[in-house]
């Protein structure tokens, strides 16, 4: 058990390096215009520092990945908490191989973020080491989930360069028809970053502060011969519940800011695995997320986008636009051999076929059609740079619904991934 | 409409040529423009271009569009996740018509009512992966040829309005002797793995050409495995069956000359030691195994009358993740039922009236023997049931073979009971005994007689039943050589990039051009190496003659 705490200990190391890495990639390119400075020197030094804080904090992820794994005799990619755990580090990883390419230190200004997002995230779920379920228990895990992982980060990385390069060339202060338009997507691009954050936030605040409430969901079920059976069911919410869940009482609520009972209750047609609790989850994140976007529109006083874009000067577009391109192109073989054909075989030894059209299955398809679409695209003309940029993050959105939305929303022979 | 596609070089191209095959001039539209060239094909016609398409060419023009081939991809990505918004049939237990309107209402009913409760078994999404294949075929032919007729052909000298139409360009005056400059870059571009072909002052530098095939590579993989996809549809291509197999049974695989035995069958459960707290209590499965062997029938196998003769060919500890595989079939562990069943009864015949108890006589659930002597009784066995069912006839019947509520008429002779005897109707479950009503089925025999197991230590329970999936499937070969070709393909095009360098110097001038169908940075640092190497300093980022990069 040693190795287990020692490798939490390193995750916990990784997660704060990551942040110094970020910070210090702030005062890169925010310093820029301090005075007394030379700005050319000062962003090769400071990215430098922020760059080799990174490595050290990848160096540290790579640490809890290994111990945990001798740790619990098992590779951990196993659950939610430790595939994004994994998919976070792999980030790192693709961003390492692209700046290895391109030494282009100020892309980690953006792949950094994601990593700690997505790390921040894996920590929502329960981290115990779970013993595997006989239809895991293959070589096939360590192999087919390692490499759609890496594929996926290489999206990830297309995605960070895609979005740097809307920040870079949209306008903040043009007023033309698209000019704004680009404007409004951009913002809630950030907007949506922001919520996710908030729901991050939202989740260890009340964790930390230890919030229960707890409901008896009475379930109506009418079973193929129209017969109509009852049964009641405990939900737990761990998040002040705005919305109960439907059809149900309460046992037992902590207040809340004087708040005593349940403000609304779910509708009754959101009628999924724990429907009540995850629609109460996702207005937390967007009130606290739109709080925290508030805050920080108030402090600059103009659009993300707009305080953003004046420090992305001096970034060479067109090379974002390629590395963009070409970290989607990196990682399309990685992601065909790993989501597809390695996952193919393995379905076909556990599950008895190679596709058996379950929703992850598809989405993994869906995620694989769409970028090969986009790398037919990028041959016309027209469709580099902002277009392309576009596509690349709606390509990651695509992405992270078929990891997390998947399992959220549409169940299926992945759930063991699950929440 | 007339076109002279003669170039001032003399060569004759085909009707649609961007670039002339042999100098690289530009042509039509393109020799208007001062834009970087577009590149694609190397400014080849594409077989479709053609003056004057006839039927079968128009199909051939839709289909090698690649605009085309990204709308089908995206009509599919669109289809596939309709397919997604409910769960589809083939993963429900309950019965379609009636569980999407039950689940999700108007909604649901329009979802099943549209078909799309079976998107991926549909014609229209078949038809969809049709299209797809065809434009891979098409685009792929109308392209590769083309585009290898230019590559295997290419001039070294081309035209200065090509050179300086790349997207990487470098010019300036040289001093010196011409030909000894360019012959030095030329060295040092094949320290970089270019192979360079020189004519006079003019140098064309070339590498990783077989990069170019990448994308054709991978699109034959993909119609090799969308052909094999398709035919798994055809009948006898594939098996896909369940058997269940209770432990110490033999069982026929139907539809082959193969039998299974469960000899054993385990599922282990993690204890509480090995789990985290939050999983402390629950029942956690680590293992489900089948102790399997695999017997080959080699006589009397279609003889009802006979015992077939089995020939034990492959035994096996099946697991999740590790089937058994004999030849081409598969059997799979999928399930298991722990649920304990009848093998055997000893029940006693009972005379009311009198008390007398006589027996008991061991009764075989699944191959009863069909007559018994128990004191001064017969029983005849004159039909059994082994999921009893009262049909719509009124007459009983049994729903399946598999002994789920079996039920035995006997003809029961002996003291006190009509000549040729009595019909009994016999309930060995307690269970079906009540459900049924046997007492009223049996009227009026069963106020004055009675069969029944009296205690426990009468019932013989059997082992656990494994759910074996047997599968044979005759497309997996192919599927896995067109995946392989395919990731060869892909590893080909994107790992790889096709960089060429054009030269010339004329009266002292130095013109350079460069092209990659990927990666232009690179391409641009090799130039820039190059240059470098001899005595040009230059910046990568000045070679960029701008333009969109691919």
């Amino acid at each position: 058990m040693n190795y287990l705490e020692f490798s939490s200990d390193a995750f916990i190391a990784a997660f704060f390096l990551y942040c110094f890495g970020f910070i210090f990639y702030m005062i890169a390119i925010g310093g820029k215009k301090w005075s007394n400075r030379d700005p050319k020197a000062h962003v090769k030094r400071w990215s430098r520092i922020a760059f080799i804080v990174s490595i050290l904090g990848l160096a540290a992820h790579l640490t809890f990945f290994f111990t945990r794994w001798y740790g619990s005799k098992q590779i951990p990619t196993s659950n939610m908490y430790e595939f994004m755990t994994f998919l976070g580090m792999s980030i790192m990883i693709a961003f390492v191989i692209i700046f290895a390419i391109y030494r282009t230190p100020l892309l980690g200004m953006f792949a950094l973020p994601l990593t700690i997002i997505i790390v921040a995230y894996a920590s929502v779920f329960p981290q115990e080491v779970q013993p595997l379920i006989p239809s895991l228990n293959s070589i096939w895990l360590k192999i087919h989930v390692t490499t759609a992982a890496l594929g996926e980060a290489f999206f990830a990385v297309g995605f960070a360069a895609g979005l740097m390069y809307l920040l870079r060339v949209v306008d903040f202060k043009q007023t033309s028809q698209a000019a704004k338009r680009a404007q409004r997507w951009v913002e809630f691009t950030l907007y949506v970053l922001v919520v996710i954050i908030g729901f991050i936030l939202t989740v260890f605040a009340f964790r930390g502060a230890g919030y229960e409430a707890q409901f008896l969901q009475e379930k109506v079920t009418i079973d193929n011969r129209g017969q109509e059976s009852t049964t009641s069911e405990t939900v737990m919410y761990t998040m002040p519940p705005i919305f109960k869940p439907y059809n149900s009482i309460t046992q037992k609520m902590d207040s809340f800011l004087g708040m005593q009972e349940p403000l609304l209750e779910t509708p009754s047609w959101m009628n999924g695995v724990n429907a009540g609790r995850k629609l109460n989850t996702v207005v937390w994140s967007i009130i606290t997320g739109s709080l925290l976007y508030g805050i920080a529109r108030l402090l600059l006083r103009k659009r993300l986008g707009a305080a953003i874009h004046p420090y992305m000067d001096g970034i060479d577009p067109e090379d974002l636009d390629e590395i963009s391109y070409r970290a989607i192109a990196i990682g399309f073989p990685v992601f065909t051999l790993g989501a597809l054909i390695f996952a193919m075989i393995w379905a076909n030894i556990a599950w008895s076929r190679f596709w058996g059209w379950d929703p992850k299955e598809v989405w993994a398809l869906i995620t694989w059609l769409y970028y090969s679409a986009y790398l037919h695209l990028r041959l016309s003309r027209g469709w580099q740079g902002q277009r392309s940029a576009w596509l690349a993050v709606i390509g990651f959105v695509i992405v992270m619904f078929t990891l997390i939305g998947v399992n959220l929303i549409i169940s299926g022979l992945h759930s063991y991934a699950g929440v | 409409m007339f076109q002279n596609t003669k170039c001032e070089c003399g060569h004759q191209n085909h009707i649609g040529t961007v670039l002339c095959e042999s100098c690289g001039k530009p042509l039509g539209e393109e020799l208007l423009s001062d834009e970087p060239l577009e590149m694609r094909y190397d400014g080849v016609a594409r077989r479709s271009q053609k003056a004057n398409p006839n039927f079968i060419d128009k199909i051939w023009n839709f289909f090698s569009s690649v605009k085309i081939a990204v709308y089908l991809i995206i009509i599919t990505l669109l289809a596939s996740i309709l397919g997604t918004i409910f769960r589809q049939e083939n993963l429900l237990n309950e019965d379609p018509a009636t569980y999407y309107e039950i689940q999700h209402g108007t909604i649901g009913k329009i979802y099943y009512m549209l078909g799309l409760s079976h998107t991926y078994e549909s014609w229209w999404y078949t038809t969809l992966l049709v299209m797809i294949g065809t434009s891979l075929v098409v685009c792929s032919l109308d392209r590769v040829l083309p585009l290898y007729r230019a590559l295997s052909k290419q001039q070294i000298r081309k035209h200065l309005r090509f050179i300086l139409r790349q997207k990487v360009v470098y010019q300036a005056q040289i001093s010196g002797d011409e030909t000894k400059i360019v012959s030095a870059l030329g060295e040092h571009l094949k320290k970089k793995r270019y192979r360079v072909h020189m004519d006079g002052t003019a140098l064309l530098a070339e590498k990783n050409r077989f990069s170019r095939w990448g994308p054709y590579i991978n699109h034959i993989g993909l119609i090799l495995f969308l052909l094999a996809v398709l035919a798994r549809s055809i009948p006898g291509f594939q098996m896909d069956m369940y058997v269940a197999v209770q432990q110490g049974q033999t069982v026929e695989i139907e539809g082959t000359s193969y039998y299974i035995k469960n000899e054993q069958f385990t599922v282990d459960y993690y204890t509480d030691d090995e789990l985290p707290d939050a999983l402390k209590g629950t029942a956690r499965a680590k293992l489900y195994e089948t102790k399997a062997v695999l017997y080959e029938c080699t006589a009397n196998c279609n003889n009802v009358t006979q015992e077939p003769v089995l020939k034990e060919v492959d035994r096996h500890d099946i697991v999740m993740n590790d089937p058994l595989i004999y030849e081409g079939l598969k059997a799979y562990q999928s399930g298991f039922d722990a649920t304990p069943r009848l093998e055997a009864v000893k029940p006693v015949i009972i005379n009311k009236e009198t008390g007398e108890e006589y027996g008991p006589f061991e009764l075989e659930i699944r191959n009863p023997k069909t007559s018994f002597e128990v004191g001064p009784y017969k029983l005849e066995l004159h039909s059994q049931f082994m999921e009893f069912a009262i049909g719509e006839n009124g007459e009983p019947t049994t729903l399946s073979r598999e002994p789920n509520a079996p039920a035995y008429l006997f003809i029961l002779s002996g003291p006190e009971l009509k000549a040729g005897g009595e019909p009994y109707l016999y309930f060995p479950n307690q269970i079906d005994k009540l459900q049924f009503n046997q007492d009223a089925l049996n009227r009026p025999i069963a106020d004055r007689f009675e069969i029944k197991v009296n205690g426990m230590e009468n019932v013989k329970l059997s082992g656990p039943t494994t759910y074996l999936n047997i599968r044979k499937d005759k497309a997996l070969p192919y599927i896995w050589i067109g995946a392989t070709i395919s990731m060869i393909g892909l590893i080909m095009g994107f790992y790889w990039h096709h960089r060429r360098i054009w030269l010339r110097v004329d009266r002292g001038e130095l013109s350079l051009g460069a092209h990659t169908n990927k990666n232009f940075y690179g391409m641009r640092s090799d130039v820039a190496w190059a240059l470098g190497k001899a005595g040009i300093e230059v910046d990568p980022k000045s070679l960029d003659n701008g333009g969109n990069k691919t």
